[in-house]
């Protein structure tokens, strides 16, 4: 049992000593059994903190430590390291979250938030008193990576791999590869269209010896976790006659590059598919590049002025997709410019919500507005409405600009500035348990300094299936989901974290509810000395702890949160 | 021209250890590889380090830069300078880049420092205190903030008086008014620009009489007011310490604006007010926050529910571009704007006046390489030679750009930029087998 345990109160610089009494908090446990040391401090994630942590166990012979700061989210790891280097065992540190948990959820209650930072640390104090050793084993990691999804972001992580000498599966739903990019005339900023940019990515892909594309292919399941993921793929034949070419690959790390869908209107909304003068954003992009002459027909018949309505299926304040789609005004803007240098007689209406040609976008909306192109402003509450008169298209609006005046405008084409939305096909999250935020779009750990990387280890997002993206975006995220993927296994050998669940092999009589509860497939039934019994593959265990409290027969302990040292915690906190 | 230079290599330098640089600095040494980061300030973390919260999830913007700025100050295969600068780089036959380091004395010894402020409480002289934009003073021997890496006190020699007070009352001996000027030339593999950007100095707009009246501040002073290291305690006004009630936010200033030759939209200054609207509601629950915009760019991930949110807690958005500020007796403003959804022009009064200033490039970076050598946009952000479908290159090979650098943007996509040029560093190096 413990006996020398150092304990550090973080301030937090106000986050948690403007409601909790750091002070008060040292005070009521530095007499606790086992404690010789207790400290505050402003930030205790601090460099200059984490460094007289490190002389301090040294200095005190420390045999435990605990830090009451931020969530362990945040900062577990931080710590376990400076104990560390305090050549201490990592495992041996206990984290108490008294800011996520005290100060940030009772800023109401500074005398309640402190009572609960002092239970908490108290509670810390007797897991500390329990914590035991705990060491990592090495295995060898797959030196493969898998790219699911071929489009812009999946190919330059496939590249971006490949340069760095790691050999790759590029794996494509589709029959081609491209992605949406491929569909792309003109892009704005660059000379090159969307095929071309794709054509010079793909050629220079295909000529890799350390690059398999697979086409027609999707992943049917995965198993094992990061080091070692088998993945089973289903490629569809060339001959049609033939069956399904099963394969399974073994990859240490997958970027997922999924992408995303265009949103498509529903019949009615904006008149799509009602009336026939009524398109996408992806359908003019289309007719803009594929049309040829001097003039823009659409169905026959001359167009000359065009209304954009923004915003369709974006921004829904009542709506599901409440989010920016963030490429569409640039991307509708570029296009009504291209069809006006390209076309004669081309007047643009720019219906919009605000427009957000951010950074250097904002150029190519001071060129539009130099062309002559209009903006008018509606308000959520107010869309434009569509009558048709005839062969006519009129769009009344109350425009925002010129003091919610309304205007009617006749129209011989409406484009539906339609956004981005996830993908319906969803099996890929479903398969890797990949978490997804309001948005539906899949979740980076960190929205601001993790952006490429998910909760579960060894798995990437890049592109667009992580939020809404402009190609150079996309790119840049492929990018660096390919360094991340990469830094995961380039060493080849990976450490197994000690943090499992385990089972009394006595005690344990198989009756499968640890097999139900387990996110992860992580038990299985074997049979030992003639006796059915659950078995952990600890290289699949995360160590979440779903099915100790689940098990009837008591059999299962989590290692690092025994039941000794969850029920001391509890007895403190009671 | 120095006898005394000293010749030092090293796989790959990083100019700037703002979060740009520092992001490419860990992942080039993640990957084993040796990095020099160098910056011109006293620490680094660059402008992040420096805000209350982020946006838009309030993660308290020091709870998360500090245990990365830890991290990359202690990386084995990470040196940092700091106080140096880079310039005269050139390119030879062998692929090679060579650069020239001057690292100016910081008057102290780091590694002997124990940030004990005792050298701050005897000097006697008092500057304003640029860590926190002037809004409260600092001493001559100083601690640059209380979260720097590395976290020690310097001497700004330019306003020391040379009393020799500092140096007697310090208990480790660590300040030294003998430490000199240090030349280095680099020998590098690889270089990647994380220069960053430069606030736009609002005394180039004298119509928002910054400077002029004393309640009219930047979003940067704001962002200290309401930082967890904040150096007040509170929010006030610096007129006259008033706790304000009325405050207003002009956007794009310095940005979307031709007269002060900036064109582009500086991609953060809508969100980064929404946020600090958002805490002043929280710290000043009877205050009111009016937000004065020509278009609010919420664009990016979890933002345009950010901006909802804010709507929702009752800050006013009130779309018109601010005209013209001036100042009554009390130190209250007036603001002159045309209110765009009524079609009128109107005034408002505020006791506070936050301008959201903009991004511009930042000049330094024009001075690192030789003759020009490396390419610049109209804008003078360092230009991309493909943007479509490598970001993070420049017109030379083997010299990438991460950040803000190349343009505006905010933190996840200055993270994103940075991960993109330490990838292609990498594979640049393996593929020239420079590794």
């Amino acid at each position: 049992m413990k006996n020398r345990i150092g304990v550090y109160i973080c301030h937090c610089g106000g986050n948690i000593s403007d409601y909790v009494d750091v002070e008060k908090v040292r005070q009521a446990v530095e007499h606790e059994e086992g404690v010789v040391l207790s400290k505050t401090s402003m930030f205790a994630c601090s460099d200059s903190n984490q460094n007289e942590m490190v002389n301090d166990i040294k200095e005190f012979g420390l045999d435990g430590v605990i830090v009451a700061s931020c969530s362990p989210k945040l900062h577990l790891t931080t710590f376990r390291n400076v104990t560390e280097r305090g050549d201490l065992n990592k495992y041996t540190y206990v984290h108490a979250n008294i800011r996520e948990q005290g100060s940030w959820a009772h800023s109401d209650d500074t005398d309640g938030a402190t009572e609960k930072a002092i239970h908490l640390v108290k509670a810390a104090i007797a897991k500390s008193r329990y914590a035991e050793p705990l060491y990592t084993n090495q295995f060898e990691a797959e030196k493969t990576i898998a790219v699911i999804g071929g489009g812009i972001a999946g190919l330059k992580a496939a590249i971006s791999l490949s340069d760095k000498k790691s050999t790759v599966i590029l794996i494509e739903k589709n029959d081609k590869i491209g992605g949406h990019t491929a569909e792309w005339g003109d892009l704005f900023m660059s000379d090159e269209k969307g095929n071309e940019l794709i054509n010079r990515i793909y050629s220079d892909l295909a000529q890799r010896e350390n690059v398999t594309i697979l086409t027609g292919a999707e992943v049917a399941s995965s198993k094992g976790s990061i080091g070692n993921f088998t993945l089973k793929i289903r490629k569809r034949p060339n001959n049609e006659s033939d069956p399904m070419e099963i394969m399974e690959v073994n990859v240490g790390s997958v970027v997922v590059a999924t992408g995303f869908d265009h949103y498509v209107p529903q019949k009615g909304e904006f008149d799509y598919m009602i009336n026939d003068n009524i398109i996408t954003l992806p359908e003019f992009k289309q007719l803009v590049d594929k049309s040829t002459g001097n003039r823009l027909v659409y169905k026959g018949k001359e167009i000359n002025n065009i209304a954009y309505i923004y915003c369709v299926g974006s921004r829904q304040e009542d709506g599901e997709n409440t989010y920016c789609s963030r490429f569409c005004c640039t991307s509708v803007i570029h296009t009504a410019i291209v069809a006006k240098k390209k076309f004669k007689n081309i007047n643009n209406i720019h219906l919009n919500r605000g427009i957000r040609t951010y950074g250097k976008q904002e150029l190519l909306y001071s060129e539009s507005l130099e062309l002559g192109d209009i903006y008018l402003q509606f308000d959520y509450n107010n869309p434009p409405q569509i009558a048709t008169e005839g062969k006519k298209t009129v769009v009344t609006v109350k425009d925002i600009l010129s003091a919610g005046k309304e205007l009617t405008l006749e129209t011989d084409l409406i484009v539906l500035v339609t956004g981005m939305v996830p993908r319906a096909d969803q099996s890929i999250g479903t398969m890797f348990k990949l978490p997804k935020g309001r948005d539906k779009f899949f979740n980076e750990i960190h929205m601001k300094l993790r952006p490429v990387e998910t909760v579960i280890d060894g798995i990437t997002i890049a592109g667009a299936c992580q939020g809404p993206k402009n190609i150079s975006e996309s790119v840049n995220s492929a990018l660096s989901a390919a360094t991340k993927s990469y830094s995961y296994i380039s060493k080849g050998t990976l450490e197994t974290e000690p943090i499992v669940a385990e089972i009394n092999q006595d005690l344990c009589v198989w009756c499968g509810k640890c097999q139900e509860a387990c996110p992860f497939d992580a038990i299985e039934k074997q049979e030992v000395n003639g006796k059915p019994i659950a078995i952990v593959n600890t290289s699949v265990c995360k160590g979440c702890g779903m099915c100790a409290p689940i098990c009837p027969e008591d059999a299962i302990n989590l290692i690092g949160y025994t039941s000794e040292e969850i029920m001391s915690m509890i007895d403190v906190l009671a | 021209m120095n006898k005394d230079k000293r010749i030092i290599d090293y796989d790959a330098l990083v100019i700037g250890a703002g979060i740009a640089g520092g992001e490419t600095a860990l992942n080039l040494a993640n990957n084993g590889y040796k990095v020099l980061l160098v910056e011109k300030d006293r620490s680094i973390g660059g402008k992040m380090i420096l805000l209350s919260k982020v946006f838009p999830t309030l993660d308290c913007a020091a709870c998360i830069t500090t245990p990365k700025v830890s991290e990359i100050a202690r990386h084995k295969n990470i040196t940092i300078f700091t106080e140096s600068e880079v310039t005269n780089i050139t390119k030879n036959v062998e692929n090679k880049f060579t650069a020239q380091i001057t690292k100016k004395p910081r008057y102290v010894h780091v590694e002997d420092c124990t940030a004990c402020q005792l050298c701050e409480k005897v000097c006697p002289v008092n500057v304003r205190d640029q860590y926190q934009f002037g809004l409260i003073g600092r001493k001559a021997a100083f601690i640059p903030f209380s979260i720097a890496n590395p976290k020690a006190a310097a001497i700004d020699i330019e306003n020391c008086t040379l009393c020799g007070a500092c140096e007697k009352v310090c208990p480790t001996h660590c300040i030294d008014f003998t430490m000199e000027t240090e030349y280095y030339e680099l020998h590098a593999k690889t270089v990647i620009m994380a220069t960053g950007f430069n606030l736009f100095d609002p005394l180039e707009m004298p119509r928002y009489g910054y400077n002029q009246y004393k309640n009219v501040i930047t979003s940067m002073q704001m962002e200290r007011e309401i930082a967890p290291t904040r150096p007040y305690n509170t929010i006030l006004r610096p007129g006259d310490g008033k706790v304000p009630d009325k405050i207003a936010y002009v956007l794009c200033v310095g940005s979307r604006d031709k007269t002060v030759g900036n064109p582009i939209c500086s991609q953060v200054c809508c969100m980064y007010s929404i946020k600090q609207a958002q805490l002043l509601m929280g710290a000043l629950p009877m205050a009111d926050v009016t937000i004065y915009y020509i278009n609010i760019r919420s664009f990016g991930k979890g933002f345009e529910e950010f901006y909802q949110q804010a709507k929702g807690m009752g800050v006013n958005f009130i779309k018109g571009k601010i005209a013209k500020i001036t100042e009554k007796e009390n130190g209250n403003l007036i603001l002159r704007y045309e209110d765009i959804n009524e079609g009128v022009l109107k005034e408002a009064e505020h006791d506070m006046v936050v301008l959201s200033v903009g991004a511009k490039s930042n000049p330094t970076a024009k001075t690192i390489f030789d003759n020009g050598t490396l390419k610049f946009d109209q804008l003078n952000f360092i230009a991309q030679s493909d943007l479509m479908e490598s970001p993070s290159k420049t017109n030379i090979d083997g010299v990438f750009v991460a950040g803000t650098a190349s343009g505006p943007m905010d933190i996840p996509d200055s993270i994103l930029s940075a991960g993109s040029a330490s990838s292609e560093a990498i594979s640049y190096l393996i593929q020239n087998e420079l590794a």
